[in-house]
């Protein structure tokens, strides 16, 4: 569905975008996540066709972005990052004029104007004037936008940027529901979000792509070593040398005071398996109170957070 | 083609949703009004002879709203698109930059007939209650209408072309405005004494001149060719502009 290839932006004085390459299948899911300023607008700006590329090739269902600017277009549902609309316009207007202006033939027009209002839960706002409407149904009104003429590809640029929670929610529900019909690529700097929405992750960072696979194997890319938090009621430095003596332990950190400690356990990288029984045993052996044991999961924030700084590193003078 | 009538209307429409277009629209007509009740007056007081419509597109109570409504008309065009970033989603609908500019001048352009329509009742309106057929003469009247048109398409391209310049439509006013007084007073240079080239050149620009020959009722087409290309060429440029982005 999409094809990048070698994908440079140059701006004056800066590089946005190197040598970008990556494919997007049709009826994926993909996200596009990295640090704000990380390429991810100028990436999606380049595909919708809105700037051209310095250098490398840019293929959106088969057609070239510069040459077959028209036809990409015309593929292409596109929200961008603050959601402009015209506020003086009402929503039903406003989705009739960009379904006209997409070329919509007029049966069709009116049919997927109450299609998208449908969609998006816009049904008692349509002749509400978007200026008056909240920031979520605002947001609402780009998607249904973006959706109006069924792109086969749809282009989110932050889609719950301002949103609250619940809204969030909302959102995140309805683009997942896409999922069956369209090409989703769309980007945040928000972790949870490419977690709960995504199939894929590509992650970019000062322009590049520093990875790409699920969520889930991007957590595992990057696991050296169980971690075991466990807090108990113990002697401190009693529980810390107790602890350290258990098998296949690398590395034990204690925090807070008083009469609960909290440990910290990581595990050897050569060795695999549970500790937590260990752990246990421990405590009972020395009738310590244990009030909490659990493995500690790596968030995809801290793979982010290493994934970016490893790349930072290099470049520092 | 139809992208240019949906893109068009949009436009139109939302003259019809500002307040600044309905400002301007009724500090045209007020002055316009104005105009037409002072020429009245001086017609009743016994100076026949008078040629009122003449007057009415020629004297200065044309010319001051002109050349404030038509910045103010043409500011928003360009500049309210990419400051609030609705530009961003116009620009990636299947429309070409061309079709955007077109769309945008006709659209300020037929709010500008609009705006002009109820003047139109001034001619009747002084035929009717006047018991002379000598001040009044349909001819000035078509030709005045005529030059306004064509004063108006080239002035509002120029600001529409401002309007692309800026993200700032005080900007953008200003820089029409600018524009504007230039070519308005280097048409004054035509009045006075000066070398025979520039005197000519200046004839040949000068909307002041144009206006009072458009109003005399006669109808020359230098100045149609004259409006007409350069609204192409301002378009053009326009057009240019609005492509920056991609350079």
């Amino acid at each position: 569905m999409i094809k990048v290839s070698n994908l440079t932006k140059r701006y004056a004085g800066h590089t946005a975008v190197q040598d970008l390459c990556f494919e997007v299948a049709r009826g994926e899911i993909v996200g596009f996540l990295g640090p704000n300023g990380a390429g991810k607008t100028t990436t999606m700006r380049i595909l919708t066709g809105y700037l051209p590329a310095t250098g490398g090739e840019v293929y959106i269902a088969g057609h070239d972005v510069v040459t077959e600017s028209m036809e990409v277009r015309r593929n292409i549902g596109y929200l961008p990052e603050h959601n402009a609309l015209y506020t003086e316009m009402r929503v039903k207007e406003y989705l009739r004029y960009r379904g006209r202006l997409k070329g919509l033939g007029r049966k069709r027009l009116r049919v997927r104007v109450d299609e998208v209002c449908e969609q998006c839960g816009l049904e008692h706002m349509r002749r509400r004037i978007i200026g008056h409407l909240s920031k979520g149904y605002r947001q609402r009104v780009g998607l249904a936008d973006a959706l109006v003429h069924e792109p086969e590809l749809l282009i989110l640029d932050e889609p719950t940027i301002g949103l609250d929670p619940n809204q969030i929610r909302q959102m995140r529900d309805l683009i997942r529901g896409l999922a069956s019909r369209h090409t989703v690529l769309l980007s945040t700097h928000i972790l949870p979000e490419v977690e709960a929405t995504c199939q894929r992750v590509l992650i970019l960072h000062q322009g590049r792509i520093v990875a790409s696979d699920t969520p889930s194997n991007l957590k595992e890319l990057l696991v050296s070593g169980d971690r075991i938090l466990a807090e108990i009621r113990a002697p401190r430095e009693e529980l810390l040398s107790e602890a350290r003596a258990i098998p296949g332990v690398a590395r034990v950190e204690a925090h807070g005071d008083g009469p609960w400690v909290a440990v910290e356990i990581t595990l050897a990288e050569s060795v695999s398996g549970d500790l937590r029984p260990a752990v246990f045993d421990l405590a009972v052996r020395h009738g310590w109170s244990l009030r909490e044991l659990k493995l500690r999961d790596r968030s995809l924030e801290e793979v982010f957070a290493e994934l970016t700084r490893e790349e930072e590193e290099p470049t520092a003078p | 083609m139809r992208a240019f009538f949906t893109l068009w209307r949009r436009e139109l429409g939302a003259f019809f949703l500002s307040p600044i277009a309905y400002v301007m629209a009724i500090f045209f007509l007020v002055v316009m009004g104005f105009s037409f009740w002072f020429l009245a007056r001086v017609f009743t007081l016994g100076l026949v002879g008078v040629p009122v419509m003449s007057q009415l597109f020629g004297s200065l109570f044309f010319w001051i709203p002109f050349l404030i409504v038509v910045p103010v008309l043409t500011m928003r065009l360009f500049a309210e698109e990419k400051r609030q970033g609705t530009i961003e989603t116009l620009m990636t609908a299947p429309v070409t930059d061309t079709q955007v500019v077109l769309a945008k001048l006709a659209g300020v352009f037929t709010f500008y007939v609009v705006m002009w329509l109820p003047t139109i009742p001034y001619a009747f309106i002084l035929h009717h209650f006047s018991s002379q057929t000598a001040p009044f003469d349909f001819g000035p009247m078509i030709g005045g209408y005529i030059g306004a048109a064509l004063m108006g398409l080239f002035y509002l391209s120029i600001g529409l072309f401002c309007s692309a310049l800026t993200r700032n439509q005080i900007v953008s006013a200003i820089m029409s405005f600018s524009i504007m007084l230039l070519f308005f007073f280097g048409g004054f240079l035509h009045f006075l004494e000066v070398q025979p080239l520039l005197k000519q050149v200046s004839g040949y620009a000068s909307s002041a001149l144009h206006m009072l020959e458009f109003s005399r009722g006669a109808f020359d087409t230098r100045p149609l060719v004259f409006y007409l290309s350069s609204t192409i060429f301002v378009v053009f440029c326009t057009v240019r502009i609005v492509e920056t982005r991609r350079w």
